[in-house]
């Protein structure tokens, strides 16, 4: 099942089906998302999403062939692995293939011997190396080459020109804001100046350096005052009057449409962006990488992956689903117009401890309630939901606590789940989706190590902090 | 016309070629030297014979099926009986369907494709997994359709006959499946 963050712009597939639950992230930016993309800050104990949290670089690796490779070396290739190739066709990752050529023995020209060669094909669309014309290599990897862009030396000379053209800048700013300021805030000159330096793409160096570090040691790594710096002149562009001519039959050459590149295939080749198919050469496969995430406010991190791109674990995921109890719905009957109707909701505590939650209805001018078109009546009685037991499945002979749960409210319970219903009256007629919304408040323990919960933490803080979230639900329309 | 009951019809399987018994193979059908089907691939003429060439590759859940267009009943008057012609060297890979009525060389139908009655397969085509062709056309040579919107290419070479699988299944598929025996092509139906 696929979900979308309501904050991702991009291309959109087919259908995006709506999220059914969304809670409410109280940042700078109010988001609202499910509960298993949002992250939870345990030392601020507040919902983090994407969007509040920094995002740092962690590792770069090559999604085929599971490279490491640290940033510097990346940058330098461009982000790009050295040894795997995407199909120009069709984007899917080339495979080699041997095949068994004659091929005169160096000692004895009349003789042949089956010799190796290696050619590129694509699985998917099998598109081979050999229909753009590139020559069969001896060795199976490492024999391929991009192909040359024409224009390399002049735009590695601009470079160089705005390269320099920042550094000026950058050091006429600090001059300026060194006099202006006498106790100087390097956290705030860091931060700035790294910004505009990223402009013209300047300097792994320089964005390593962490908030706070002394400008002193910025300045040593780029030109000292005074010194003698080579002046890099580039010419300016020239405009053209005369244009290359059309080809004649440009209007009356029939077209051959399998040879007429897409613009996608155009497109992910910016060096020559070429027209026919016969030209598209493979590039070499794009980076991904890893990323940390980290709370802006207490700047703790919150999900730190491993750094062998062959293991999906964390070492650190303080992710909103194991520490916020979670609303799921399990059954709506049909929605009437101003009828009132009882939907069966779920509700599963992801701690190992005992949980009290209470429902609250939101009160008639709500900032936070915008979205809702129903009326909703939640359970007044506080919830209590057993803690999460790993071994619950395998132990059989486990007394079932007895909570004494109204039947009118809890429908059924099971380990660290129940399910309970609440009453909903749609107020909006027409097509739109019912919409209810509530407030969830639970008591929730910061742990020591909420990872081992049962080591004896006889002096940690136990004390529960009750947390409140704002939780709204999509009914889906009304029965016709 | 005459009335010819499907019944009496028998396979005809070549010398050479390795039919497992386990595979269904009802109506007219003709089966060439060095062909292999699975067990499992169901060939079925219903509307009319099927001829395969040699040298083809059919694997498990492959559907050959020369069946009725939708609008015709089986009964009704004046339906001629079209022969589906398979070429050499063609793969019909796992879980295929195939109603096309004229298929050349050297192609390949990948897994759970579909190619309808109106195609018509020339050489060296390829018909990417899971992708439905039901148009009403003769598909260039050389041409490979893939993707899920089927997209279109054409390649530069033809896909190689498979001889080494072929070959390694004639030698391995007898010790583990019975076969169905081998019949001469009969005379000309008089």
């Amino acid at each position: 099942m696929e979900t979308l963050c309501p904050c991702w712009v991009g291309e959109h597939p087919a259908e995006p089906k709506p999220d059914r639950v969304i809670y409410l992230v109280r940042g700078e930016k109010k988001t609202r998302s499910p509960l298993s993309q949002l992250y939870f800050c345990r030392y601020c104990s507040e919902l983090r999403s994407l969007e509040c949290v920094s995002h740092e670089v962690d590792s770069h690796y090559c999604p085929s062939c599971l490279e490491n490779m640290p940033s510097a070396e990346a940058k330098l290739k461009k982000n790009r692995c050295a040894n795997c190739f995407d199909c120009p066709c069709c984007m899917h990752t080339l495979s080699t293939r041997a095949t068994n050529i004659p091929a005169p023995m160096p000692d004895d020209p009349t003789k042949t011997t089956m010799k190796k060669a290696y050619y590129l094909a694509c699985g998917f669309c099998r598109w081979t190396s050999r229909d753009v014309g590139m020559a069969d290599k001896s060795v199976a990897s490492g024999g391929w080459q991009e192909p040359e862009n024409p224009h390399t030396q002049r735009i590695n000379k601009l470079i160089e020109y705005y390269q320099q053209l920042a550094q000026r800048e950058r050091q006429e700013r600090d001059r300026k804001k060194m006099a202006r300021r006498r106790q100087c805030m390097p956290m705030a000159f860091s931060q700035h100046t790294i910004h505009v330096v990223e402009k013209y793409g300047l300097g792994t160096r320089l964005q390593r350096q962490r908030a706070g570090a002394p400008l002193s040691s910025l300045a040593g790594l780029t030109l000292k005052e005074g010194e003698d710096q080579k002046e890099i002149i580039i010419e300016p562009a020239q405009a053209l009057d005369e244009v290359e001519p059309l080809p004649e039959d440009c209007y009356t050459r029939p077209i051959n449409l399998p040879e007429v590149t897409t613009l996608r295939q155009r497109l992910l080749q910016p060096d020559f962006q070429p027209s026919g198919a016969s030209q598209l050469h493979p590039k070499h496969k794009h980076l991904l990488m890893k990323r940390s995430l980290r709370c802006r406010k207490c700047e703790h991190n919150l999900s730190k992956p491993e750094f062998n791109p062959t293991s999906i674990k964390f070492k650190i995921q303080l992710v909103a689903v194991s520490y916020i109890p979670e609303v799921r719905i399990m059954s709506i009957p049909n929605l009437r117009y101003m009828k009132e109707s009882q939907v069966l909701l779920t509700l599963t505590n992801p701690v190992e401890n005992l949980t009290h939650v209470t429902l609250v209805a939101c009160e008639e001018g709500d900032p936070e309630d915008v979205n809702s078109t129903a009326k909703v009546m939640v359970p007044t009685k506080e919830l209590v939901l057993a803690g999460k037991d790993a071994a619950a499945d395998y132990d059989e002979l486990a007394e079932p606590q007895d909570f004494q749960d109204d039947p009118d409210v809890v429908a059924f319970r099971k380990s660290n789940k129940i399910g309970f219903f609440i009453k909903v009256v749609p107020q909006k007629e027409g097509d739109t989706d019912v919409l209810v919304s509530f407030k969830i408040r639970h008591d929730f323990r910061n742990l020591a190590a909420p990872i081992r919960p049962n080591e004896e933490a006889g002096d940690a803080t136990t004390e529960a902090i009750w947390l409140t979230h704002h939780v709204e639900l999509s009914l889906g329309p009304l029965a016709p | 016309g005459r009335e010819k009951v499907q019944s009496t019809y028998s396979v005809k399987i070549a010398a050479g070629a390795v039919v497992c018994v386990e595979s269904e193979i009802r109506g007219d059908v003709t089966i060439g030297p060095r062909t292999v089907v699975h067990p499992k691939a169901r060939i079925i003429a219903e509307a009319g014979p099927i001829v395969i060439g040699e040298g083809n590759l059919i694997e498990e859940q492959a559907l050959i099926i020369n069946s009725y267009p939708e609008n015709i009943t089986p009964d009704s008057e004046g339906v001629e009986p079209k022969t589906m012609t398979i070429g050499i060297n063609n793969v019909f890979e796992v879980g295929c369907v195939s109603q096309a009525l004229k298929i050349g060389d050297n192609n390949v139908i990948e897994s759970k494709a579909d190619v309808g009655r109106n195609v018509i397969l020339t050489s060296g085509c390829i018909i990417g997994a899971f992708c439905q062709v039901n148009t009403c056309e003769v598909i260039p040579d050389n041409t490979v359709l893939y993707g899920s919107g089927c997209l279109r290419r054409v390649q530069t070479e033809r896909p190689q006959p498979q001889t080494l699988q072929l070959d390694f299944l004639m030698k391995i598929l007898p010790n583990y499946h019975h076969l169905k025996k081998t019949v001469k092509a009969s005379q000309n139906p008089s």
